[in-house]
């Protein structure tokens, strides 16, 4: 919103305050100033000027040519095409060098053959309104014509600063939607008295009312005041610079006056052209379904059921509290008017003017709640101004006022003790008594406190409650002069938080030694990326109102976030290692309150170019993706999990190349490691030359909290030195590496420190269906030094049960 | 028979050539060795007139002793020559680039996020989580935005369905649920801070994302002030810029809070305005106020009774304060581009 300081200063002194001055101290008491602006800059560079003689153009009838004095040596000499130019006149000149709205820089030219050494200025082209049809004649200001050479902003006092001041700050305060409001604040702000303006309505003719019927309850109050004999017509200067300076282009003089109201008070009115009702009378009522209007912008619009209508002999002559109707706006021959000042419902108008995308300064102040004793002061605003600038005017009948309201003005106790406890400030009662009052706030001494009385401009919905005015005392007094205070009382370390030291670790040993890049991705999952991953079945929470109609989906788990970036990582390097701690929701598994589970996962995805036929077994993506996932269960301080094949089911994971891991038939699985699915690895576009080995693992940080924790413990150093002994087995191909290591362990009888898979063999020489893992094992005892004849034993206790189960020992 | 003083001189200018010590080798058994030049001297001797067995013997033996004393002096000039050489390490460029370090990264939103749990972990304040998937309930109702509060307007909301339930939700646009759930849950007085993810259905651009990282504070206790806030304030501002920053509190409104503030830092980047601050040297950084009675209430609290603060910080905004990030949207895109920078 605009708000400018001459116009403020119609309703409080601002001697000696400057606009930064005012607009900081709106900003620390009241509302947020986005900038501070000079109205019309360019007013300062144009000049008066005085025409001494217009001569024809020798080239051009249309044309002439002018001698004008802008206070130089010398006349300038202008051509202009102007047809009310006449010697005498004192005129706007833009002289060279002048820069004019629109960036336009006046330079010397000639015309048709003719110097011109600057421009004689229409009231369009210094955008003071639309003016056009011929230079901009300057008024006559006082006795004295203007001097010339003087600015034209200084010799017509156009001089302002315009305050922008951001709506957003402005919500919950219907009272400063007008200059009049944010003048009181400035009042109680500079404890400068707040200039007191003729709001009591004029005498009324003795004439029945219009005819004003409410049917529907979103109009609390509809006044509607006639007047008779206006002339319309142009503003004068000062309400079109006032109305130009807020960014309201000037129309005529009654649509000017009805928008001058508005912006003065706050309350949105609307002038009908009383001739063009089609009956002499209003009914409110709300649309009908299929009810059709065009408003006075000139656009059809189709109304729905929930829209609040002003209809005259059943037809709407505008839509409630949005904009008035194109049939009976106000026109140059309108003489008897119908002064609408209402109160609709707040709701109504902002759901109206949202489905029409369209906001008006009208419906952006209905939307806040206005006062229902606001329409009365507004209705006599403009009847006094009008009746001011032309007192001819009559009001030939009663006011006109129906519906149903009540004033909601009210007092609200306020004890002292609790401004001083709520603010942290020594304030006496004397000084929240004073501050209350500048703002218009009555405070009378009662038990202990006050009971403050709150007019209705502020009573609605701002000032509810005590602490409501425990804010108005602070803004005022001044936030910056509250005195820090230290917390105090006892401070005991939060209770130890083991998912928060789980995730750091996690995150810690993933972005450390084991070398990803930790992602953060939207919740969003787009539908493309899902069906490409597979991941699109399931039930989804989904946004009604998405960004896009394809990123509706709520993610259910976080792999596909990570999926999406593989090819373009891909691009981008060999090696990509990628990792999200994240949320899921799940809606099947929704809790009595209808909020749907939420899942805590860790998502890790490994790409690495394809790897060579010959590389050795652990090569592969899927190994080291496991090497990982092992290493960060281990760095979350929990037990190694069991990994066995499994059918995961999950669709990006290839269906055989997969483990699944769990610590017990007891506790939840803690998840999976897996190649990805070749055909989902097509789909990610990881082919050709992209062509990668990627792995995928996603782990459940609630079973990884579940699971048995596994502390480091202290071993002591062996005593006794190892013995190293390379073991091969032949085994049948589908046994799995797992139950191999097992009976190794078995055999070793407890003295198997350690146990690493080198080798992973097929080959002819093997025959049909078998396989050859060779192990380095390091045997150890805490009790004795080992032999080769201990190594023995060890190998004849193997071979013995390897071949029980099928396998045999290469010797 | 050759003399051996030309055998030792032809040896000795072998020796001196000889490049290195698998050279020597061969000359010295060629010369020593079991089947060498001396063993044949020595063994010619039986042969030879007796009055010149003794002088052939020694000269023999002379041989012998010069040739293995030549060679081991060559030996040690040939050693000294490596030593030497290998510190002279021809062609060394300790300039060229050493071989690239692959690194993991921790995403600057942990990075930042984690610095702030340290410092209010310190002051006493618990980690909190809340969903992410809200409440209409959480997110407005018991924040003391009923329905059609014209503050719903200025929170771009994700409304959500879920099948299989009736219940209203939506995206949390805010942290702020979570101050009504702690309340529910702990026992005041307590200190809470609650890092995450929030949405606003917004369209998107450099400085607009639907999706961000907030963080809200909550203080319940007794007797709690406008003033303990400003000092809470101060002090977490000391943490992030690691210098005093001065703050100005001005009024601003937001339901759950009353008072409500824009607390505004001194723009630590500039003396005269830039473009961080667009010219005003002033940041605008967080909003916070004294909790609403009315939330106090919702949390099952009696307003008479307790009170408190609460603070909202845009995460995604001091990440992008703090390393200059010009688009929001890298934060949130998976680009490694962007990741290995931090
Ligand atoms: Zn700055």
């Amino acid at each position: 919103m605009f708000i400018s300081m001459k116009w403020l200063a119609r309703h409080v002194d601002l001697t000696g305050i400057t606009p930064e001055q005012l607009a900081d101290d709106l900003t620390l008491s009241t509302c947020e100033v986005e900038g501070i602006e000079r109205f019309a800059p360019h007013m300062s560079d144009v000049v008066v000027g005085h025409v001494l003689e217009r001569e024809p153009h020798p080239d051009a009838d249309k044309l002439g040519v002018a001698r004008v004095d802008v206070g130089g040596d010398e006349p300038l000499q202008i051509v202009c095409g102007a047809p009310n130019l006449a010697p005498g006149q004192r005129v706007a000149v833009a002289t060279i060098g002048t820069v004019l709205p629109g960036d336009f820089k006046i330079k010397k030219s000639k015309i048709r053959g003719v110097e011109s050494r600057g421009m004689i200025c229409s009231v369009r082209e210094l955008d003071l309104g639309d003016e056009h049809d011929g230079i901009w004649v300057l008024p006559e200001v006082g006795e004295t014509p203007l001097a010339v050479g003087q600015p034209v902003a200084a010799a017509l006092g156009m001089e302002d600063w315009v305050i922008e001041v951001d709506n957003k700050s402005l919500t919950h305060r219907p009272d400063l939607w007008g200059h009049r409001g944010i003048a009181r604040e400035l009042a109680a702000i500079y404890e400068r008295e707040l200039k007191p303006i003729d709001l009591e309505m004029p005498a009324l003719g003795g004439g029945a009312p219009v005819s004003v019927r409410v049917e529907d309850p979103a109009c609390s109050r509809y006044l509607g005041l006639a007047i008779d004999g206006a002339v319309n017509g142009v503003s004068p200067d000062w309400l079109r610079e006032l109305l130009l300076a807020v960014g309201q282009r000037p129309i005529d003089l009654l649509v000017d006056l009805s928008n001058f109201v508005m912006l003065d008070l706050g309350q949105p009115n609307h002038a009908f052209d009383r001739d063009q009702l089609a009956v002499d009378g209003i009914v409110v009522r709300k649309a009908r379904a299929g009810e059709r209007m065009t408003t006075l912008d000139g656009e059809e619009r189709e109304l729905v059921e929930s829209d609040l209508l002003i209809t005259s002999g059943g037809d709407p002559v505008a839509l409630a509290g949005v904009m008035g109707g194109e049939g009976s706006k106000v026109g140059d021959d309108t003489g008897r008017l119908l002064l609408e000042c209402a109160t609709f419902d707040a709701t109504t108008v902002r759901r109206t003017s949202a489905r029409l995308a369209h906001r008006t300064d009208s419906s952006a102040r209905f939307e806040k709640t206005l006062d229902p004793t606001l329409p009365e002061a507004a209705a006599a605003h403009f009847a006094n101004l009008l009746r001011g600038l032309q007192p001819g005017v009559s009001f030939p009948c009663a006011l006109a006022d129906a519906g149903e309201w009540s004033d909601p003005a009210r007092s609200i106790h306020l004890r002292g003790d609790v401004v001083r406890r709520d603010l942290g400030v020594a304030l006496h009662d004397d000084a929240i008594a004073s501050i209350l009052s500048r703002l218009g706030l009555t405070p009378t001494a009662a038990g202990g406190g006050f009971d403050v009385a709150i007019p209705s401009a502020r009573a609605l919905k701002d000032l509810t409650m005590e602490r409501d005015l425990v804010e108005e005392v602070g803004r005022i007094h001044r936030y910056g002069s509250v005195p820090e205070a230290p917390l105090v009382g006892a401070i005991e370390p939060p209770p130890f938080d083991r998912r928060r030291q789980m995730v750091r670790a996690v995150e810690d040993r993933l972005a450390g030694a084991a070398r990803f890049h930790q992602v953060l991705s939207y919740s969003f999952t787009p539908d493309d990326l899902l069906e490409r991953t597979g991941c699109a079945a399931g039930d989804f929470v989904r946004a009604k109102n998405p960004v896009a109609p394809d990123m509706a989906r709520v993610r259910r788990e976080v792999l596909p976030s990570l999926l999406g970036l593989v090819e373009s990582a891909r691009r981008e390097r060999d090696v990509v290692r990628l990792f999200e701690l994240g949320k899921g929701y799940r809606p099947e598994e929704a809790g009595e309150d209808g909020m749907p589970r939420e899942v805590h996962q860790l998502a890790m995805v490994l790409a690495l170019p394809t790897t060579a036929a010959d590389a050795p077994f652990d090569a592969g993506a899927f190994f080291q993706l496991r090497a990982a996932v092992d290493d960060v269960i281990s760095a979350a301080g929990v037990t190694a999990p069991c990994w066995s094949s499994a059918d995961t089911a999950h669709p990006a994971a290839h269906p055989v190349k997969q483990v699944a891991g769990a610590w017990s038939e007891e506790l939840d699985g803690c998840g999976f490691v897996a190649s990805l699915e070749p055909g989902v690895a097509r789909a990610l576009g990881l082919e050709g030359e992209l062509a990668s080995d990627v792995a995928v693992a996603v782990l459940d940080m609630d079973a990884l909290l579940a699971a048995p924790p596994s502390p480091p413990t202290y071993r002591p150093l062996p005593k006794f030195p190892m013995v190293k002994v390379d073991v091969a087995c032949v085994a049948p191909s589908e046994m799995p590496a797992a139950e191999l290591g097992g009976m190794i362990e078995k055999a070793g009888k407890g003295a198997v420190r350690d146990l690493q898979l080198f080798d992973v063999f097929r080959g002819e020489a093997l025959g049909e269906g078998k396989k050859s893992l060779a192990y380095h094992v390091v045997l150890q005892s805490d009790t004795k030094t080992l032999t080769d004849k201990d190594a023995q034993k060890f190998l004849g206790r193997l071979e013995r049960s390897l071949e029980q189960q099928g396998a045999a020992l290469r010797r | 028979m050759t003399d051996t003083t030309t055998i030792l001189a032809e040896t000795r200018a072998r020796i001196a050539d000889a490049p290195d010590v698998e050279a020597l080798r061969a000359i010295e058994r060629e010369v020593v060795g079991k089947d060498g030049v001396v063993a044949s001297l020595l063994k010619s001797i039986p042969g030879l007139p007796a009055e010149e067995r003794k002088g052939a013997g020694q000269s023999a033996n002379e041989l012998k002793q010069a040739v293995l004393a030549a060679i081991e002096e060559r030996e040690a000039s040939l050693g000294s020559a490596a030593l030497e050489a290998e510190r002279r390490a021809d062609g060394f460029d300790g300039t060229l680039p050493p071989p690239r370090v692959e690194r993991g990264t921790l995403h600057p939103v942990t990075q930042v996020t984690r610095e702030l749990e340290d410092l209010f972990t310190s002051m006493g304040y618990m980690v909190l989580d809340g969903p992410e998937v809200e409440l209409d309930d959480y997110n407005f109702e018991k924040l003391n935005i009923p329905a059609d509060h014209p503050a719903r307007d200025t929170q771009d909301t994700f409304y959500c369905s879920s099948p299989g339930s009736s219940a209203s939700l939506l995206l949390r646009t805010h942290t702020s649920p979570v101050q009504v759930r702690a309340m529910e849950r702990l026992e005041p007085p307590f200190r809470a801070i609650v890092p995450g993810k929030v949405f606003r259905q917004e369209t998107t651009d450099a400085s607009h994302e639907h999706t961000f990282h907030q963080m809200e504070g909550l203080v319940i206790d007794r007797n709690v002030s406008v003033g303990h806030l400003i000092g809470a304030m101060k002090t977490l501002l000391r943490g992030i810029f690691k210098k005093e920053i001065e703050v100005r509190l001005r009024p601003g409104y937001f339901p759950f809070v009353e008072p409500g503030f824009e607390l505004d830092a001194r723009c630590p980047f500039c003396t005269d305005g830039c473009s961080v601050c667009k010219r005003t040297t002033w940041i605008e950084l967080l909003p916070c106020g004294l909790v609403h009675p009315n939330v106090l209430k919702a949390g099952g609290l009696d307003p008479e009774e307790w009170g408190g603060f609460a603070f909202g910080l845009g995460l995604s905004r001091l990440v992008m304060l703090r390393y200059g990030i010009d688009d929001v949207r890298h934060l949130l895109g998976g680009d490694l581009r962007f990741l290995d920078q931090f």
